[in-house]
Order: C-alpha cells, then sequence, then structure tokens
C-alpha cells in the first residue's frame, strides 16, 4: 500500500501541472505583500477614514497578521481551482492515457488503488496549503511585523489580540484542508466516471463557480439554496476570526464539509469498483 | 451669528455674574485644584463600545505632564478620542481666551452642579462651545460637553475617587458620535458575506472608558516618555 501510495505521489510530482497552483500562490502572494507594503497605509486609511473622523486609532494597524488574512481572503477562494486541475484527472487520465489497465494486473484491490490516488491527493492538498501558510503567514510576519489583528468586514471591524490569533489562522487552515478535501474528492469522483482527462476537472470548476456565483448573489430564490451548497461552508473559516466565536455553525459546516467528502468518496469507491475499465 | 451669540452670552454673563459671581472664578478654582499636579503616571484600563467595532479592553499605562502633554503607552490597536482627558481643562487655563456664561445648575447623579457655557475667542480654533457641569463644593468638573469643529459632539463624564483632592478622575467615559462604518466590499475583500445591518442608523455613539489606577504623582517626567517611538504599537 505504501508502495503505492510512493507510486501516486511520484506520478503527481512529476506533472508540470502539479507545480501551477504552487507558482501561482507564490506569485499572487507576493503580489499582494508587496502592494501592502507599497500602498497599504493608503488602503487602512482608505477603510478607516469615517471611524479616524471620531478617533485616533493607535497601533500597528498593518502587519503579517493583517497582511495573512488579505492573501487568505483572495486566494482560498481560488484554490479549489488549482486543486481540481491535479485531482480532476486522477482516475481518468489513467484511463485517457491507456495506463489504467496496466495499474489494475498489479496484486492491489480497486479500493487500494482508490484510497492511494485519494490519499496523494489529500497530501497534495496539504502541501498547497503549507505553502500558502508559509508564504502569507511567515512571509507576512517576516516583511511586516506581528500585532493585533484587525478583521476587515464591509460594515464593521473586529480587532483580534496578536496572542488570540495564531490559532485561529492554524484552525482556518485546518477547515481550508477540509474544503479544498471536499472539492479534492468532488473531481475524484467525476474522475471515476469518465475516461476523459480534461472533462472532470473542467465540470469541477465549472460547479465551483457556479456555485459561488448562487452562494454571492443575495437573491432570495438563490438564499433558499445556498445552505445545500458545499460552496457555502467552505468560506466558513472566515468565522473563526469572528468576536465571538460561532462555535455551533463552525461545527456545522466542518460537519457538512467532512459529511461532502465521504459521501463523494463513498460514490467514487463504489462506481470505480464496479467500473468497466475497456481502455 | 457666531458674534450674535457671544454678545447674547455676554450679555447672560453679566446678569449671572450678578446674581451667582463670576463663572471664571469657579473655572480658576477648578484650574487651580488640578495645577497641584505637574505630572504623573497611572495604570489605565481602557473599554470599548463602538458601533460596528469588536474591541476588547486593553490595558496599559498612561503619562500626562503638565501643561498638554499626554501619552498612553499599550500594546496593540486602540481607539482613542482625538482630544486628550484633559482637553477640557487646557481649553479653560487661560481665562482671558474665553467667555463663560453661567447656564443654570443641574443635577449629576447625586451632586447639584453648576452648569457653564465656554465660548472661545479664537474663531480659527477647534473648540467651538464647551458646557460644563461643576461641582461647586468639591470644584470639579463632573462631565462637560465640547463641540468641535472637526469632531462634532463630545460628551466627557468624569468620576472621582481616592485622588479628587488632586481634581484626578478614576474613570473618564467618552461618548462620540460615530459616522456608520461602511466600505465596499471589494475593498475590505469580503465578497461572500451576506449584507446585513442595512437598518442601521448612518449615524451612533461610540463610548470609550477609561479606568486610571495606582497614579503616582508629581515624579518629574522626562519630556523623552512623550516622545512616539518609530512604530504606532
Amino acid at each position: 500500500m505504501r508502495t503505492l501510495l510512493l507510486t501516486e505521489l511520484y506520478k503527481i510530482g512529476t506533472r508540470p501541472r502539479s507545480y501551477i497552483g504552487f507558482v501561482a500562490i507564490t506569485a499572487i502572494v507576493l503580489l499582494i505583500e508587496l502592494a501592502l507594503w507599497l500602498d497599504g497605509e493608503a488602503y487602512i486609511g482608505f477603510i478607516l477614514q469615517s471611524l479616524e473622523q471620531s478617533f485616533d486609532v493607535q497601533g500597528r494597524i498593518l502587519n503579517g497578521q493583517l497582511v495573512a488574512f488579505v492573501i487568505l481572503q483572495t486566494l482560498i477562494v481560488q484554490m479549489p481551482l488549482l486543486v481540481a486541475l491535479i485531482s480532476g484527472d486522477l482516475i481518468s487520465g489513467e484511463a485517457a492515457a491507456g495506463t489504467i489497465r496496466l495499474l489494475m494486473t498489479r496484486p492491489y484491490t480497486r479500493g487500494e488503488v482508490l484510497w492511494a490516488k485519494f490519499t496523494a491527493a489529500s497530501i497534495y492538498v496539504f502541501l498547497l496549503i503549507l505553502w500558502l501558510g508559509l508564504l502569507a503567514l511567515g512571509g507576512g510576519m517576516l516583511f511586516f511585523g506581528g500585532g493585533d489583528l484587525i478583521v476587515l468586514k464591509s460594515d464593521g471591524l473586529i480587532i483580534l489580540k496578536e496572542a488570540d490569533t495564531l490559532w485561529r489562522f492554524f484552525a482556518a487552515f485546518g477547515i481550508s484542508f477540509l474544503s479544498l478535501s471536499v472539492v479534492s474528492t468532488f473531481s475524484l469522483m467525476l474522475s471515476c466516471f469518465t475516461d476523459n482527462s480534461i472533462g472532470p476537472i473542467i465540470a469541477s470548476m465549472a460547479v465551483i463557480i457556479l456555485f459561488t456565483i448562487i452562494g454571492t448573489l443575495e437573491v432570495p430564490l438563490f438564499e433558499r439554496i445556498t445552505p445545500f451548497l458545499f460552496t457555502t461552508h467552505m468560506i466558513v473559516w472566515r468565522n473563526l476570526f469572528d468576536f465571538p466565536l460561532d462555535i455551533p455553525l463552525l461545527l456545522r459546516s466542518s460537519a457538512v464539509l467532512v459529511g461532502h467528502i465521504l459521501v463523494f468518496l463513498g460514490i467514487s469507491f463504489y462506481h470505480f469498483s464496479k467500473k468497466d475499465i475497456q481502455h | 451669528m457666531r458674534t450674535v451669540l457671544i454678545t447674547w452670552l455676554a450679555y447672560l454673563s453679566v446678569v449671572s455674574a450678578n446674581a451667582q459671581g463670576n463663572p471664571k472664578q469657579l473655572l480658576q478654582a477648578v484650574n487651580r485644584k488640578f495645577a497641584q499636579v505637574s505630572d504623573y503616571s497611572a495604570n489605565l484600563n481602557m473599554q470599548f463600545n463602538i458601533p460596528s467595532v469588536a474591541l476588547e479592553p486593553v490595558s496599559g499605562k498612561v503619562y500626562y505632564k503638565a501643561p498638554d502633554k499626554f501619552r498612553i503607552k499599550a500594546t496593540g490597536i486602540l481607539f482613542m478620542p482625538r482630544q486628550n482627558p484633559y482637553y477640557t481643562l487646557q481649553s479653560i487655563r487661560d481665562t482671558n481666551a474665553y467667555t463663560a456664561v453661567f447656564a443654570g445648575q443641574e443635577q449629576v447623579g447625586t451632586v447639584r452642579t453648576t452648569v457653564i457655557n465656554v465660548i472661545p475667542y479664537d474663531n480659527a480654533g477647534e473648540l467651538i462651545l464647551a458646557r460644563l457641569w461643576i461641582d461647586p463644593a468639591r470644584q470639579l468638573i463632573l462631565k462637560s460637553q465640547l463641540t468641535t469643529k472637526t469632531n462634532g459632539t463630545i460628551l466627557v463624564e468624569q468620576f472621582y475617587g481616592a485622588m479628587q483632592q488632586k481634581g484626578l478622575p478614576d474613570r473618564i467615559r467618552f461618548s462620540i458620535d460615530v459616522a456608520r462604518f461602511k466600505v465596499p466590499k471589494t475593498v475590505a475583500i469580503d465578497l461572500n458575506s451576506k449584507s446585513k445591518n442595512q437598518s442601521l442608523p448612518a449615524k451612533g455613539t461610540g463610548i470609550i472608558e477609561l479606568s486610571f489606577s495606582g497614579y503616582t504623582l508629581n515624579q518629574k517626567l522626562s519630556d523623552s516618555v512623550f516622545r512616539e517611538e518609530a512604530q504606532g504599537n
């Protein structure tokens, strides 16, 4: 089983597209950090201008915590697309390349093969989030220093003490891992249904974009659907930066995400174990 | 309009001065009491209740040096009134710089206070009008309402305890007009949040409460204490 997992990791590691995510994250994070380094004070000034008419806001507002938070806000919405790029062709890519029959001749059950692919995809997701965390939080702290975190919202601000932020970031990365694992298993599931390499990737992206649009538009019809979309629960990491914490909401959304992973994985196992492999 | 107001208040001042004595004498008495303090340091706890801003209490250290140096040292982000807590006392120090008018008597808590309106002569200054509620027996300002050019109206309530002999409060509560906080979602990068609080008023009142303890008086504080460090923490 370990050999199978290492083989899957090797396959992911040797594909150039696996590095698109890391390159994209690096470029975006460095770009945001550079922009905030140059114009961050003006950006903060614009946000706080209505409050600064009445108050003297003291302290280091533009700091590593705020930079990391801004980066997470910007990037985590886009990251599912980077994940789907890898997990969407884990099975269908093999089918399209004709290597799946060869894979099935090895002394492993189909369940073990799928499990190895799922685990490899999860490790990829973990590394992607780890890289994001290192660049966003580590880079932010390195270039901007620490301090209290101002959580920016369009209709208010929450100020969290510096000592109270680090665990929230780690928990946010944890929930992001769950969220991206939903995308990963969703595209893996689609990948089991087709022999076309690109189809599941495009389909996963389309579903995420559609669900995100439905979740963003404040139309009464959509608002009834929104709680049932997994994309709604994927952004619950933001609620970790609320004060006070809405623990039931966090637990509910995390449970919904885990539920989605189990359902998508269950369907994948069921279909893949009965799949008629012809190519 | 300002000239008419000053003339009218000056007239009232003359009339009431005959009836109640000169309001500037009471203000001078208040000043004299506070003048016993040339500098102090104290522990400070700040509590905030500002519409649209969630901020936990902050503790720190406060330093004051006469006539107008004031500094709060605390770690982290905090919201402070734009005027320092002794802005009122600073504004009434020079009794030749304003007109003072008795405006009757009012009850503040259990104390019967004398109300005095102060109108500065300087049109270019930040302060337009100060309304002071003074305890004549203890010669302490219990409440002041400051109308300023740029920051609207600020209500400052002072609560005294052990240090009242020196005119130093245990607690000061600022009530400040605050415009409703609203920035575009794209600026706050808050794209996925649902709109709420649509029915909130355009303005609210922000409250900042400063609690002082452990006063150390007249220790000849150095001016370097009041210099800002490179970073605002």
